[in-house]
């Protein structure tokens, strides 16, 4: 056996641990059931509960953004994002939040927005004047 | 259903385009067949043949491209591809970034770099011609299965490829198109806002060139592994690779660019699966860079590089799928949605994996080898090891951005599989490719050290040991030196600063100590001291930047941990300090569609003396019929060592919207007051004064609208709470057009109150017609006359009258009347119009604001020169004068700010830069060889 194959042996055992060990770096979609009972970092993908407020308040507190969402389950939750309101918030089609569960609520630092753009194409537009 | 004949289709494009794509499809198999044919000596027929197809393969792709930018042109939105990427206001320069948006017109992209590589593979590859172009058309007919939009019969709808020309109605059902007339009242979708920009120009092309570039040394590869001359491709394939490492690299970096500079991502690299499966076949790529170098210097490492090539084709497709299947799903912010094509990607993938894994099989044995061990203090021994590390690296990158391949599969087998997602992927990547970069940064640069083919360890080796121990000697100097300035904590981070200088200090010595021949080592140079730079760059702008735009007295208690605070609520003309800097919103202009913000920021000294100070203008853009606001776009300050990065992220609704502001004026409860010129009017919160009434109000923001009169009240507020006595002087006003009153209201967002004159104004001082009492009087021109108090003089005529309410036609017969009104102080000059319109009279009135009389000319007697005015005193005992004002209006003068610095970034560019440059050095080092 020659030193290259020692090397890439040694390579090979190296990417089967970091794999092994990078399993903790992923978990499925929580709920926010599940996101209560461990209270830990989890992801979430939902959609905006239409039925509560949207709040956003640029001149008194602009890095306090708050919504509620319906999760996998259709359980209504506040979240809470210690962001500016982003763009287009109400036009996204689902929401994926990751953070933790606290007393206030939900509370996220990360926010991905899946937005209609892409998928406009179902639509046709009109023109305006018709 | 009957057939409906469609109104103003034009069918014959469509049948053009697609006779194209038949015709281009048929000719790209055929060239693949000849070209394989050819590939036997003394066929020369079938050579020629070859040729032939690709010519009209190539005929054929351009026909396609031409004809889909004609009907994008003329905006044929009977064309589902048409309708989906422009719209009528899509400026014109947009039009090939529309085309190349699509998923379509990107494959078409894809392929028409591949036939521009292919002719110059014709006219230099000689006797790699048939091996070469018998891949490349291979992949071609492929590709150009995408766009063939055939359905299978007796299948549910499925079809092979997407046929760009597929008209909107057989895609769709809707009840729209049982109207024959339907192309009158659909529209296009257009180019989404956030793609409108000149990188959506410049970044799609070059990163296809890259893609496409790739697919050469994979030519080659399997041009070497099928001819079995294992040794002779490695020459006329070494600057394909490196041209395709250079502008491979070039596409990635645009794209980082682009990231960092619309920065909605958060910098310039966010670990996306769309970025990482792109980054994944040019690390490969420069992986069967380094293995194709030792196979030239030694002969070893023949069978790596033909690995390597096929890899980074097969990932450049993988990537391909994974992008376009939609597999990604929300993972990603780049991907594109599902359309159908999932099965014919895999088929694609499948067919380019297993062909050279067959060749490779049946022919491994006739690869040369060189049956002595490389010894472990060669160059080449430690080359193929850093080699093997980016594969390491892109296996790694690939396995993590699979994961929602490997969910589909799982849920194939149980269909109640929960899928994993990463749950932090910027951390996760990382975490892992810190590693990568460190084992790069020390091979790539200890390696130099070394020889290739070692053939006198004993009496190099005290030289290697010396270099070798200064170089790290320096590097760790420096990095005790620099590490205790970068915001970290983490030890790793300090070892791969320290490889970073490793990098750097041995590339230097290399070159300005060791360095006999410079020019020849100037690629190595290059690449590697960019690499370090770059190490460098990503350490010092990623653990070093910093939010300033933080407010720590402002926000206290409303967010947990203030540290948290990326943006801060600036107010127009207020001076804030936010981390060293005096930030200061200084006003907000209109241009065009844009609305551009000024913001200035100035740092200042202990004895306060300016000691750096800009502006920057981030602004936002407005929908076509300025009802929303529909993309922001930020802006940068630039130092050589720092850039200090600002965007608006966040707006008042009411100012984003129509629609909220519309909500918001009906949620407001407006409360009337009367007001008397100069006697003040007490609220509880504030002192009302009225100045004085003003018949000239500004009443549009650019004056783009003239009104036909308008009135305005010049009124003052005088805040009780505010210990600064201030006063706010304000003019709400009414403006009339057409007999419609619009209102102009004024805010005082300090108050927090919208300010309305009531229309009912109008009519007090702008009597109704009926209630005036006409008098008439009869003058001359030059005459002047008294009439009640006023003083009445006709200065003359005006032989083409112009004036709000007259409606200039052909053969009319008009003339105005200038007349001068004075009274005591006071004049005015109007001009009634006196017009003969088809034999008919009549008459515009004129009004003197100011003076309050109105005229009219009522008749002209020609013999004596006698003209007639009606004049009427309007009702000028209006004292009291009526407005609405609402409270706790939410502030209009506001914006949310974000301003982040970034150190050092200029290393990042600058590191990446110079391994592009690397690439290019490399490539002129060899244009003296045969092309």
């Amino acid at each position: 056996m020659n030193k290259l194959h020692i090397v890439a042996s040694i390579a090979i055992l190296v990417a089967i641990a970091l794999l092994v060990m990078s399993t903790k770096d992923i978990s499925s979609y929580a709920t926010f059931e599940i996101a209560e009972r461990s209270q830990q970092r989890v992801k979430i993908v939902g959609n905006l509960d239409v039925t509560k407020d949207v709040s956003y308040d640029p001149e008194n507190a602009p890095n306090y953004f708050t919504f509620n969402m319906l999760d996998a389950n259709g359980i209504s939750n506040k979240v809470i994002l210690n962001e500016p309101k982003p763009r287009d918030f109400e036009m996204s089609e689902s929401i994926v939040v990751s953070g933790k569960m606290e007393v206030e609520g939900f509370v996220a630092d990360e926010i991905l927005l899946k937005c209609p753009s892409k998928y406009k194409d179902e639509e046709l537009a009109l023109k305006k004047d018709s | 259903m009957p057939k409906i004949e469609y109104i103003g289709e034009h069918l014959w494009v469509g049948q053009i385009g697609h006779f194209a794509i038949l015709l281009s499809f048929v000719a790209a198999l055929f060239a693949a067949f000849s070209f394989y044919k050819a590939q036997k000596p003394g066929n020369k027929g079938w050579l020629s043949m070859g040729r032939w197809g690709f010519i009209i393969h190539a005929f054929g792709l351009f026909s396609i491209i031409t004809t889909m930018l004609y009907a994008m042109y003329h905006r044929m939105y009977e064309y589902t591809y048409v309708q989906r990427q422009v719209s009528d206001d899509l400026p014109i320069y947009y039009l090939f970034s529309s085309f190349w948006q699509g998923q379509e017109g990107s494959f078409i992209l894809w392929m028409f770099w591949h036939v521009i590589l292919g002719f110059i593979l014709i006219r230099t590859a000689h006797k790699w011609e048939p091996y070469v172009l018998a891949t490349l058309s291979g992949v071609q007919t492929f590709l150009m299965t995408m766009l063939l939009g055939i359905y299978i019969p007796f299948t549910d709808n499925q079809k092979i490829g997407s046929n760009p020309f597929a008209l909107i109605r057989d895609i769709m059902d809707a009840p729209i198109f049982n109207n024959a007339d339907y192309l009158s009242i659909i529209t296009g979708t257009g180019l989404n806002p956030l793609l409108q920009n000149y990188w959506m120009v410049i970044h799609p092309p070059v990163l296809f060139l890259g893609f496409a570039s790739v697919t050469i040394p994979f030519c080659f590869a399997i041009a070497g592994l099928s001819s079995k001359l294992h040794n002779d491709w490695l020459r006329p394939a070494f600057k394909w690779a490196t041209f395709s490492g250079f502008i491979y690299g070039l596409g990635i970096l645009m794209g980082a660019a682009w990231a960092y500079e619309a920065l909605s991502f958060g910098g310039y690299w966010a670990w996306d699966p769309v970025e990482n499966s792109s980054l994944v076949p040019w690390l490969i790529g420069i992986a069967g860079i380094h293995t194709h170098l030792i196979a030239r210097s030694t002969g070893r490492s023949i069978g790596s590089t033909y690995i390597y090539y096929g890899l980074a084709f097969i990932f450049v497709l993988y990537s391909t799928f994974l992008t376009r299947s939609g597999v990604l799903g929300d993972t990603s912010v780049h991907s594109f949605t599902e359309m159908g094509l999932e099965n014919q990607l895999i088929l694609f993938m499948l067919t380019f994996t297993a062909i050279p894994i067959y060749l490779y099989i049946k022919n491994r044995n006739s690869i040369p080898k060189v049956e002595k061990e490389e010894a472990i203090y060669s160059r080449e021994f430690w080359m193929f090891i850093g080699a093997m590390v980016l594969l390491f690296s892109g296996v790694l990158m690939t396995v993590s951005t699979s994961l929602p391949v490997f969910n589909k599969i799982m849920l194939l087998f149980d269909s109640d599989y929960i899928g994993q997602v990463i749950t932090d992927q910027m951390d996760h990547h990382n975490k892992y490719q810190l590693w990568i970069g460190v084992f790069i940064g020390i091979l790539s640069s200890l390696s130099l050290l070394l020889r290739f083919k070692e053939f006198n360890w004993v009496s190099y080796k005290t030289k290697f040991l010396k270099s070798a121990g200064m170089i790290l000697g320096l590097s760790a100097l420096a990095t005790f030196a620099v590490l205790p300035n970068l915001e970290t904590t983490n030890w790793s981070h300090g070892v791969l600063l320290f490889s970073g200088f490793i990098a750097v200090i041995t590339n230097l010595f290399h070159v300005f100590l060791f360095g006999k021949n410079n020019q020849a080592r100037l690629a190595s140079f290059l690449s590697h001291f960019g690499f370090g730079i770059l190490i460098l760059g990503i350490l010092i702008s990623g653990l070093n930047k910093k939010h300033i735009s933080t407010n720590p007295f402002a926000q206290q208690g409303i967010t947990a941990d203030s540290k948290l605070d990326k943006v801060v609520t600036l107010i127009k003309e207020r001076k804030f300090f936010l981390n060293d800097y005096w930030v200061t919103y200084e006003s907000d202009t209109l241009e065009g569609n844009l609305r551009k913000f000024d913001i200035s920021f100035a740092k200042k000294d202990e004895n306060n003396n300016i000691i750096d100070s800009f502006k920057v203008r981030p602004n936002a853009l407005y929908s076509n019929d300025f009802k929303k606001i529909e993309t922001w776009n930020p802006s940068t300050k630039r130092y050589l060592h720092k850039d200090i990065f600002t965007q608006v992220s966040g707006y008042p609704a009411h100012l984003l919207d129509i629609e909220v502001a519309h909500q918001l004026e009906d949620s407001l409860n407006y409360v009337p007051y009367s007001l008397k010129i100069d006697e003040p009017f007490e609220h509880k919160d504030f002192t009302i004064t009225l100045k004085g009434v003003n018949y000239q109000p500004i009443l549009s923001e650019n004056d783009s609208v003239k009104y036909d009169m308008g009135i305005g009240l010049r009124l003052e507020f005088l805040a009780k709470e505010s210990a600064q006595n201030e006063i706010y002087r304000t003019e709400p006003a009414l403006g009339l057009k057409n007999a419609l009153v619009y209102q102009f209201p004024k805010s005082i967002d300090d108050l927090g109150i919208k300010i309305k004159v009531d229309d009912q104004l109008f009519s007090d001082v702008f009597q109704d017609e009926a209630n005036l009492e006409y008098e008439s009087i009869v003058m001359k021109e030059g005459e002047v006359i008294t009439w009640k108090d006023y003083s009445i003089t006709l200065n003359g005529f005006d032989r083409s009258p112009e004036h709000a309410n007259y409606n200039k036609q052909e053969g009319d017969i008009a003339l105005g009347g200038n007349l001068s009104i004075r009274k005591g102080e006071i004049e005015s000059d109007i001009t009634p119009i006196f017009i003969i319109r088809d034999s008919q009279q009549f008459s515009i009135k004129d009004f003197g604001t100011n003076i309050g009389i109105h005229a009219r000319f009522s008749s002209i007697d020609p013999n004596s020169g006698d003209m007639t005015f009606a004049l009427a005193e309007g009702n000028s005992t209006v004292v009291e004068y009526p407005i609405v004002i609402a409270e706790g209006v939410p502030r209009s003068d506001i914006l949310v700010l974000e301003a982040q610095v970034f150190p050092g970034i200029n290393l990042v560019w600058g590191g990446c830069l110079m391994m592009l440059f690397g690439f290019l050095a490399s490539l002129f080092k060899q244009k003296k060889l045969d092309f």
